[in-house]
This record gives C-alpha cells, structure tokens and sequence, in this order.
C-alpha cells in the first residue's frame, strides 16, 4: 500500500522488505492513526453544522465551485453528497446526525480502492445510474484514465461472489442493479494476477530481444500504472473532496491547509533542483577538497574587500563536518591530489609564480597551502584574481560559486550565457559589479562577480576581463599603502581603478582556445567527479522527502546512469515523480530514456565500444544489471551503441572510423558474408546522408547511427582492438585534389586549339599516359647538330608537341646535390601507379638536350610572331640577348654617340660677367683665332670622327667599342 | 599541333573518314543556315567534337576556328566568386560547367544569358544566332540541367545549344526533348585501322595491318587512343613490326592487376589490399564508373556462364548506389567484396562436386 507511505513520508527499506506485514498493519492502523487529524475540527463542525438543512449547505458547497469553473471538482462534489447520503441511509432520514469521521473515513476508503462509482442514494436511485455516473465518467476522461478505471471492474464483476455487505477488509466494489438493490463485490488479487497470467506465461526465448526491457516486464509494468494510476485518481479526488470539506467547515483549519497547499504548490511549480539546493556549505555535495580551496581563495579577498585583518589560517568552522564524508575522504584525497599535481603543472608552464617547482612530491594540502598562502600583492589581492572553476555539467559548480560566496559575505552577481557577452557589455557589466555597491537595500554587501559558461564567451570578453584583472593602478604605491576600506571609497572616484572585487568563472571546457590567456592568470579549480555514495544518499533525501520509495541500488544505477550529474539525477527523479511514479526500481531506471546525457566521448572510445564486446561487469551488490545484460544481451548493447553513436553526432567520421577498421577485425567469417553485409550498410549509410546533404531532408537523420549497431552485432570481439585513426578518405582527397591540380595546371596554358580537344578526364583516361611515352623518343646521344634530317625531324615534333601541350623540363636539384630535369607540370604522378614497371625515362643529357631545343624554339616563336605583328612597321629590333642592345638602324651607332659628345662638349657662349654682374669684354686674341680658319679643336675632332666609317674611343669598355645590330634568327 | 591526332583532324564535314552518312546529313542540316538545340552523345573518343567543330565551321566558315581562351568570373547571388575558363571564337562560345562544380547552376545561368541576352549587330552578314557549346552536360548537376530548360526555349531567336556527352541516362528527359539527338558512335574497327594507315602514309610511315588491326582491339575503337597508341609505337620502334607490343595507359594495367588480386585470393586482408588499389585508382582521376565498368569486364573473363549473369546484376546494382551515393569506395569494395563472396561459393562448390 503505497499511499500509506506516502502519505506518512516515510520510507525505507524495511517497508520493502516486509510488505505484507506492513499492509495488514496499516489497514488496522488506518481506522484510527490518519483520520485523526482532521476528524476532531470535523466533529466540532459537525455540532454545529450539521443541523443546518441541508439544501442550504449544499448551496454553499456548489457556489465556489462554480466559480472555480471546475464541472470536474463540481461533480466530484455531488458524488461526495451522494456519498454521504449513503452513508447515511441506514437511519434512512437525509438530515440524521452522523459522525463527520465516518465519512471521511468512509470516503478514503472507497477511493483508495479505485472505485469511485457512487453509490446510489435511496431517495433518488431512478436518475442517479444515468446521472451520476457520466460526469464521474468525463472527470476521468479528462484525466485519461476512463477506460483505465472500467478494466478491474469488469474482470471482477465476471467471478466474484456478490456480498450483501461490504467486505470487512480488501478492496471491493458496490453495484447497484436498476431497482436499487446493492451488492458488495469483493476484489481479489489472486483475479488480478490471473489478469496478468497470459503475458506472463509468454516466454522470452523467442522474443526477438529488440526491447531494452523484455515485453512481459513492459506489460506488467503497464498493468502496475495502471492501477497506480487509478488509485492516484481517487487519492487526488479525495484530496479535493476533503479540501472543499475544509474549505465549507471554516478556518480552524488554515495553518494546515496552507501548509499543505505552500507544499502543493512548489511541487507543481518549483523544480526540485531548485527545491534541494544546498543552502549552506555544509550540504554541499561537491568535493569538499575543492569546496575548501575555493572558500579559501575567497576568504584571501577579505583584507582588501572587508578591510579584516588576514588570519593566519581559515577558521576550523569552514571546514565542513568530517563525520559526513567521512567515507569519501580517502577518495577525495586521491582525486584532490591528482587535481593538485595538474594545478602545479599549469602553474608550472605559466609563469612559476609560486615556487613548487622543487616541492613536486609534496602532500596536496601543503601544495593547496602553498597556492593559497601565497603572498598578496601590493593592492592585498591575492595573486590569482580570479578563480576558474571547470568540469562537466551537474556536479553543482554554480551552485558551489554561489554558496561559497555568500557564505564568505559577499552579494552575488551572476553574469551567464543567456546575458548578452559582447565586448562592451561585458565591460560595463563587469565594471558595475566590481566598483560599484547596492547602497538601498539589504544587501549591502560587496558584489562577487560569478561569471558562469564562460567558456562561450567571445574572445574579445575574455581579454576585456583580462585587462580588468591587469588593470595598474596609477597611484599604485599610494593606495597600496591605504588599507581596504579606504579603497573602497577611493576607488569610485577613478574610472579606471583596479580590480577589488573576487571574479569566480565557471566553465566546462578549460581548453577552449578563448579561455587560453585566463588560464595562466586564473586559480584552477577542476571539480571531481561526485561520489555515487554521496549522491545516492541525497537523493535518497529527496526522494524521501517528495513520497517517493526508491532503494540506494535503484539510485546508485541512477547515478551511474547520469554519470554522477546531480541536476540530471534529481530532474529524473523529478520527472518520474511528476509522472506519478512512486516506486523507482533498478530495471525501469535501467530502461530509462530519461536522465541520460549526451555525453561526448571520443570517437575512438566509440570505436572501441562497437569493436569490443561488453566485458562482464563486476557485480554490485543489490543490483539486478548483471541479470538484465545476460537476460537482454542483445537487446542492451544494441540500445547502448545506438545511443552512443546518436549522441556523438559525427556520423561521417564514425562512419569513416568503422570502414577503415572493420577489415583489421578478427572477422571470422570464411564465407565474407559478414564483410558485405557490413559494406552494404555503408551504401546505405552514405546514399542516405547523400540524399539527406541534397534534398536537405534532416528527418533521415535519425537512420544514421544505425549502421554502427550492424557493426558491433557484425564484428564485435571480446579481444580489445586496436584502433586507427580514418584517415584514407582524407588523404585520398588530397591526393585527388593533386592531381586534379596538376592536370588543371597543364591544362591552363594548353593553346585553345588544342584545348577544346581535350578534357580533363580525357586526359587522365586516354592521353597522359600515352603522351609521356610519345614525348620520351630514343634519341642519340650526340650534339643535335650531327642529328640526321629524319632525326631533327623528329626532335621537332617532340618540341612542338611539348610546347602545345605545356609541357617543359626545368632543371631541379635533388636533395643529394644531383641535378635533374623534371617534366613540368609535374602529370607524371597522374599516371603512375605504384607496383607499375617505371615508365622509361629520357637520359639526363637528352632532356637537356630537349630543354635547350625548347627554349630556342620558344624565342623563335615569339620572334616570329613579333615579326608577324610588326610587319607593317619598320622592322624593329629586339631587346632579346644582353650583349646585344637595341639601337635604330637608321642613325649609324656611332655617329648618335658623337652626336651626344659633340652636344656635350659644345662651349656654350656666354657673355662673362665679372663679380659684380657686369659683362667683361672679352680680349679679342682667342677669337681672332678661330677666325682665322683654324676650327677649334673639338669641332675639328667631331666631324672628323662623324666622317669615318670606323671610330674608337678609348676608355669606354669593350663590348661597346663595336655595335651591330643582330637578330635572334641570325642567332639560333 | 604536332600529335597524329591533332594534326590530321578533320576540320569540314566533308573530310570527316567515318559516319559519312551522318555526315552528310549534319550538312544538309546547317545548309539552310540553321538548326535546332543539338544533344551530341557518344562513347569518348568517337569524334563527337570533331564533328561538332566541323559542324560550325560549315555555318560560320574558317573564323569558327580561331579561339581564345577566356577567364571568366561570375559572382553567384550568394556572392561566391566563380571562375571558369571559357574558349570562345567570334561566333561561339564553350564551356565545361561542371568545372565549376556544385555552381554549375549559376554558370549555366548567367553565361548562357549574357551570350544569349546579346544580338548580333550586323545579322546581314553573320548568323542572327551565336552557339553555345556545354560540355560534359552528363557531370551537369540536376539544378543546372534544369535551369537550362527554360533558357534553351527562351533565348532560342539567339543562341542555339549544343550539348555533347557520353551517354544520354543522365540528362533529364526535358532536356533531351528540347534537343535533336545525335549519336555519334564509335567508328568500326576497320575505319580504325583505315585512319590509322592513312595517317601513317601521310606521316611517310609503313603501317602493317596486323598492327593496326591491334592497335584498334586494343583501344577499344577508340580513335584518339588508336591515333596515340599508333604514335607511342612509333616512338618505341620505328620499322613496325607486326607483333610488337603496344602501350597501355597505366590505369588499364592497374586495374587488370587489380581484378586478378580480386580472383585469385578471396579474404579480408585481400580486400584490403583491393581497396588500396581502388583508392590509387580513385585519386589519379578515374572516374568510379570506369573503374566499376572495367572491373567487371576483367572479372567477368573469369567467370562462368551462369556466374556472368549473377556479377553483372551485381554490378548493376553496386553501379546504381555509386550513383545515389558520393562515396565511390564503399560502393567499389561491397562490390569486391560481393564478387569475392560469390566466387568463392562458387569455387567451393566447384571442388565439391570435383570430389563427389
């Protein structure tokens, strides 16, 4: 009897165990113990009121209902006078005086065994099978339950014997045939079972086992909620029934009422989460290691926040009480000291702060004190200003930021994912939280700034709160002298002032590349994992506390479902009980949907999972999973890998992962039937994300992680199997995207002619592979010119060939200093398959020979296709050699030099002036000279030369003194 | 242009050594100075081009054969830059819109309209059309065969399409109802042989029929491999000789071997062996159908009568979901692996009924 216990809170194992005991017991105590309470307010009202009419009464009654809008509760109501009026028809009068304990007791008992069929009233029995039982029947249909209720009820009204009474104890349900006669019939669990009987008889060994639970223990359950459901129905009209009793027999009451009704309420409404969050540090769940150094790291604010006088050590009374954790100390210490080690090796790369480096082995409190006594700075800060907490989601790290900070006296502000995070915002936030103060109200405390999810913040807001933590101050000496509390005022009047307030982050990934900056400046804190034992004891509160019956082995499998996440564990728990289930059991926790996290782990610990059959897990005591594996093998692991692979997501890789290593499996399969059905699923896997990328149909989505599970059931070995990362596909990508490269690259200054011809497929199908035998001819190896007509023939068109299809030698130097040609664009790796004889290379010689052919035959075209282009232009020559340079042929070289020297050496005539300004005549003797016929020398000197045919300079270089004008024909 | 195949590649209609009757047609066809959209499709290596270009030579004359290749980038409404070369005379324009990939849509689009969006100035003397060439329209994705629909009936007064690849199956059906279909198969094995003495004689080469005769078998008719292949031996030796031995592209050899790694061990360490290979296949651009295709024309060499039937049907259906997928080695190795299964079973039962 569930509803005993849930009533009366309590709960344990013992109740379990002794089940029956426990009923026979609560069915005497029932009559006396539950009633009691309420019965003794009822009696007094009933001196009172019952003597009223009851016309009146009922009015009453119906009115609030009304207005309530409830035609559920309204009916319930009627149902309740009926009931009443039946309990008074032994003295048959409608107003005799019966006692108010009656009916209420006799009201929970006929609800709580699931008949809520009234009962017939005397004086009205015509109307009342008709009328009566619709709307009981449509207040149950709103709650789902209508056809639910009618099936006990018809299995018993085949076999029972009819009572004239109703049965002293046992559930039973009166029936009343149309002239009103009522008969008692008697309902037996012996029926019930029978009931059951059929699906229990089914056997399971030819079940195909795709259920995670088997589909007997599925019916069974069904038949349980059913009947669980029923008798919640007629606790819940109970409970409405007696509420409105209470609600017409006046106020005495109302300290209970509220009470019950505050409870009603934050059920409904209150997430349980929230509900049995730890108020104090002492109930926190955490890591009390972690809980402690946090609390420390705050309390090293205090002189700078508080102005206190740092203490030498933190008060013994923060620690929390040794006695409860006492059993999870030793675990702790091993978690706390690798956390340690960790914490002393970032601090380590970071920048060596705290001198540990030589103290590696010592205890974790001595490194924890070490961190923590550290020096405060010039402002009292402590070195780390800020504190990063990290870890995976629902180990209660916000819960712990904010415990620790009020109970160290600080006003919480939280900044979290849902605020906006952008750079100026943040900036304004954090400024607010950290210089100013609430001065109304009553909080006046100072604000300790908890950002949480920080590891999605925008880089750009991690530097801004960098630069908060750097911030100088510019009369740092000064106000480092002044004691805290002077800060504080001083502090406002500055914009930028320093930092004087704890920052605490939360993060669940500490290697985001944004939070890389902070980690070096923060106080890590990496949170361990919750003990199951601790967790299971919580929730085992919980559950206690909310009426729900649940084992420690029920609540350890929930645990280690939700690996250790305690939001997840209580909203299951929350959710079951919302759902109305008051009983938790290992093999419904194990069938769970609910409660289980995404959980992201590596793809290659999902390798080994599809690769690897489940080992045998140590057997827990009380706990049934051992059974459920042997039971359901398949079943289990097929649930287990689907969910596995549809919580990574990263089908394609998965899918990658499993084709390049399903064939290093021990496969035994001769016949490799196992093999294709295997690649079959990868057809199918990849049309279907084929289809899904290109009719953008994402429903298909869900097919994905299906192929998985055909591997595990295909491949799975109990050895361990070693895995390798996919990478063919990726390196098979590049290797394409190579040669595609090079092809296009060839391709690219293919002459258009030749271009429209060929294709890129063409090219690697048909022409590469022989092109590079055609471009490789036995040629002799002797000077060109000594090459026979048909051989110079025949080097011709391989240049030509060449040239059209873009292909050249260009010298290379091979790492061993040898020099060799390489075809280039380098197609040869196009067309070379590995374990091929290799394809008959040129000598080194021939290829030089062939380059330098190419380069001539190049410059020619190119002469030529000037010439062809200048044709109606003088003919110009070309800047092509650097011994030759360009120089018209129209003015003779030497005579345009001359001309230059001549104009550089022509005197220029100018009147002389003297110092100040005024013309000098000249003497007369110079002039006279020359007029005498006498040229001067200069001028005798240019014409001179001008007439010759041959001239030299001397002192004007060698390669100058003789010019001619030469042509690349001439040349090649 | 110093290739056999390049340098004696016909360029009218008239010159053309096989299909005359086509031929001859086609040229009837352009005589009035028009034609409907054409859809050119062929085994690779029959001459579709060459016919195309003969084709367009007899419309517009010689200016039809000088090209330019143009660099073109259209930005798609999503602001993606596209590239793409285009080859163009003054009278048409080609292009390979599968170049562009999943864009291909966007090239179709926008190329197809500028050209088409533009009338010629002086239509006295020049067609009052220009012609746009697309090939590989089989590589077209289904977006861009379908943006072509419309655009082919809309600018009909002034482009006219011809659409060249290798096999029909893939072109949506609107298409190729919008289009004068011509095939154009691969030449006889005599009209190989026939081009390659031809060509030699030109060349003042002395060809042996045996040789040219395998020449042909050995490229599957194929005429640009003959005419390569015929070169390539003329390199290795000149004075033919009738017996010596021919070269091969790499990829057949490869694949050969491949196929005789598939028959003669069947396990899954040789399947990934196998699928090594086919992924160097894969990367050195062959196209998964043709690795498929040729596969199953090696392996069916071994095969029995019945078993033919069976690979084929097999190869069939790996061929269709290599289609529907993206990932070609899944599809390459379940058939490999398919083909081991079932040889094996089909050794093993043929040791069998040896021993009883």
């Amino acid at each position: 009897m569930d509803e005993y216990d849930e009533m009366f809170r309590t709960e344990d194992d013992y109740d379990q165990q002794f089940a029956d005991e426990l009923e026979v017991l609560a069915e005497m105590e029932f009559d006396t113990a539950p009633p009691t309470k309420r019965s003794e307010f009822r009696k007094q009202k009933d001196d009172s009121f019952q003597k009223a009419d009851r016309p009146f009464k009922s009015q009453s009654q119906a009115e609030p209902v009304r207005s309530l809008g409830q035609s559920e509760v309204m009916s319930e109501m009627c149902d309740r006078e009926d009931l009443e009026q039946l309990m008074a028809d032994e003295p048959i009068t409608p107003q005799a005086k019966r006692s108010r304990q009656d009916v209420a007791k006799k009201l929970f008992h006929v609800s709580q065994d699931g008949d809520i069929t009234p009962p017939s009233s005397p004086e009205e029995f015509h109307q009342l099978p008709s009328n009566r039982a619709q709307p009981v029947l449509a207040a149950l249909d709103l709650s789902g339950f209508a056809d639910i209720q009618e099936s006990p009820r018809r299995v018993t009204s085949k076999k029972c014997c009819a009572l004239k009474r109703p049965p002293p104890e046992g559930g039973y349900i009166s029936v009343t045939d149309q002239r009103g006669n009522r008969v008692y019939l008697r309902e037996t669990d012996d029926l019930r079972g029978k009931a059951v009987d059929p699906s229990a008889l089914r056997s399971s060994h030819n079940a195909l086992g795709l259920l995670a639970v088997p589909i007997e223990v599925l019916r069974e359950q069904m038949e349980e909620r059913r009947h669980r459901q029923v008798v919640e129905e007629s606790q819940r009209l109970t409970e409405i029934l007696n509420s409105q009793v209470d609600e017409v027999f006046g106020e005495l009451d109302d300290g209970i009422r509220e009470e019950e009704d505050d409870k009603e309420k934050g059920e409904s409404s209150r997430l349980w989460v929230d509900q049995f969050s730890p108020r104090h540090y002492t109930e926190l769940l955490s890591d009390d290691f972690t809980n402690r150094c946090l609390l420390k790291w705050l309390k090293l604010w205090d002189e700078v926040v508080f102005g206190r006088e740092r203490k030498p050590r933190p008060p013994p009374a923060e620690r929390p009480i040794p006695s409860k954790n006492s059993a999870n100390q030793g675990q702790g210490r091993f978690n706390s000291f690798s956390q340690g080690q960790g914490r002393f090796s970032s601090a380590n790369r970071s920048q060596g702060n705290f001198n540990q480096a030589n103290q590696k082995f010592k205890t974790k409190s001595q490194i924890t004190e070490e961190i923590l006594e550290a020096d405060l700075d010039q402002y009292k800060r402590p070195k780390y200003k800020v504190a990063l907490l990290s870890g995976p989601p629902g180990l209660g790290k916000t819960t712990l930021a904010h415990i620790i900070a009020k109970h160290a006296g600080y006003n919480v502000v939280e900044i979290n994912a849902s605020d906006d995070r952008s750079a100026e915002l943040f900036q304004k936030r954090i400024d607010t939280a950290t210089q100013m103060k609430s001065v109304l109200g009553a909080n006046e405390k100072p604000n300790c700034l908890i950002i949480d999810e920080i590891d999605g913040a925008p880089a750009a807001a991690i530097n801004i709160l960098l630069a908060t933590l750097n911030r100088k101050d510019g009369h740092g000496a000064d106000s480092g002298a002044e004691s805290g509390a002077e800060l504080l005022k001083k502090k406002k009047k500055k914009k930028e002032s320093v930092l004087l307030r704890p920052i605490i982050c939360i993060c669940n990934d500490l290697y985001v590349p944004a939070l890389r900056p902070l980690r070096q400046q923060a106080f890590l804190l990496n949170f361990p994992q919750t003990q199951p034992a601790r967790l299971a004891q919580r929730l085992a509160e919980i559950s206690r506390a909310q009426g729900m019956k649940a084992d420690t082995g029920t609540l350890m499998a929930l645990c280690e479902k939700t690996d250790n996440d305690i939001r997840s564990c209580i909203n299951t728990l929350q959710f079951l009980h919302g759902r109305g289930q008051r009983q938790l059991d290992v093999r419904s926790v194990q069938s769970m949907k609910i409660g289980l996290k995404d959980q992201n782990k590596g793809l290659f610990h999902l390798w080994q999972e599809i690769f690897q059959l489940p080992r045998i897990k140590r057997k827990r005591v009380g706990e049934e999973l051992e059974e459920g594996l042997k039971e359901g093998g398949g079943a289990q692991r097929l649930q287990h890998i689907l969910h596995l692979a549809s919580s990574s997501g990263e089908y394609d890789k998965l899918t990658q992962g499993l084709y390049d290593n399903f064939l290093l499996m021990r496969v035994k399969d001769p016949s490799l039937g196992g093999v294709c059905e295997a690649l079959d699923w990868l057809g199918f896997s990849d049309s279907l994300s084929q289809t899904m990328l290109q009719g953008q149909n994402f429903s298909l989505m869900r097919y994905l992680p299906f192929p998985p599970v055909a591997f595990h059931f295909l491949f799975a070995h109990t050895h361990v199997p070693r895995i390798n990362y996919p990478s063919s596909q990726y390196e098979a990508l590049t290797k394409t995207a190579a040669s595609r490269n090079s092809l296009a690259a060839m391709l690219s200054d293919v002459p258009a002619c030749i271009r429209t011809r060929i294709s890129e497929i063409s090219l690697s199908l048909d022409i590469l592979s022989l092109l590079l035998d055609i471009i490789c001819p036995k040629l002799r190896p002797v000077n060109p010119q000594l090459f026979s007509a048909r051989e110079k023939q025949q080097l011709s068109d391989l240049i030509n060939t060449m040239i059209s299809y873009n292909l050249s030698y260009r010298q290379d130097r091979t790492v061993d200093g040898q020099y060799v040609y390489v075809l280039e664009p380098r197609v040869e790796a196009v067309v070379c398959y590995p374990g091929l004889p290799p394809r008959r290379q040129l000598t080194y010689q021939a290829k030089q020979t062939i380059s330098r052919e190419m380069e001539q035959e190049r410059l020619r075209r190119a002469d030529t296709l000037m010439l062809l282009r200048n044709q109606h232009r003088e003919e110009q020559p070309k800047v092509v050699t650097s011994s030759v340079k360009a120089v018209t042929s129209s003015v003779k070289n030497h005579q345009q030099r001359l001309e230059n020297i001549l104009r550089n050496t022509v005197v220029e005539i100018r009147p002389e002036v003297d110092f100040f300004g005024r013309v000098v005549a000249r003497k007369e003797k110079p002039r006279m000279l020359s007029a005498t016929g006498e040229l001067c020398v200069e001028d005798a000197m240019g014409t001179a030369v001008g007439n010759s045919d041959v001239w030299f300079r001397f002192n004007e270089g060698v390669s100058n003194a003789v010019r001619r004008n030469v042509y690349i024909r001439e040349l090649l | 242009m110093s290739l056999w195949v390049d340098k004696y590649r016909p360029t009218s209609l008239g010159k053309l050594d096989y299909h005359k009757e086509q031929a001859s047609q086609l040229k009837n066809m352009v005589q009035c100075g028009d034609f409907p959209h054409l859809l050119v499709y062929g085994p690779s290596g029959a001459g579709k081009k060459t016919r195309i270009m003969c084709l367009l030579r007899e419309l517009y004359g010689a200016g039809v054969e000088k090209l330019r290749i143009e660099h073109q980038t259209i930005t798609a409404p999503s602001k993606k830059k596209i590239e793409i070369n285009t080859i163009a005379s003054n009278y048409h324009l080609e292009v390979n819109p599968s170049d562009a990939g999943n864009s291909d849509r966007v090239i179709i689009q926008e190329l197809i309209k500028t050209v088409a969006q533009s009338q010629q100035i002086q239509s006295s003397t020049q067609r009052e059309f220009k012609v746009v060439l697309l090939t590989e329209v089989d590589r077209l994705t289904k977006d861009a065969q379908h943006a072509l629909r419309r655009t082919m009936e809309k600018y009909m007064s002034t482009c006219r399409l011809i659409l060249c690849c290798n096999s029909t199956s893939k072109v949506i059906g609107p298409i190729r109802s919008r289009c004068l279909a011509i095939r154009v198969p691969l030449p006889s094995s005599e009209e190989v042989c026939s081009v390659l003495s031809t060509v030699c004689k030109k060349e003042g080469l002395l060809l042996p029929a045996e040789l040219a005769k395998r020449i042909s078998e050995k490229s599957g008719r194929n005429l640009r491999k003959a005419l390569l292949m015929c070169e390539a031996c003329r390199v290795q030796q000149y004075p033919f000789s009738a017996d010596q031995d021919i070269p091969e592209t790499d990829w057949e050899v490869y694949l050969r071997e491949t196929a005789n790694a598939i028959v003669s061990q069947q396990s899954p360490q040789r399947l990934l062996e196998v699928r090594g290979r086919l992924y160097e296949l894969l990367t050195h651009c062959i196209p998964a159908e043709i690795i498929m295709k040729g596969l199953v024309t090696e392996l069916l060499g071994n095969c029995d009568g019945q078993l033919k039937a069976e690979v084929t049907h097999m190869a069939a259906h790996y061929e269709h979901r290599l289609q529907l997928g993206s990932k070609a080695i899944y599809h390459l190795e379940a058939f490999t692996a398919r083909f081991m299964a079932l040889y094996k079973r089909f050794m093993e039962d043929g040791l069998d009924a040896m021993m009883f």
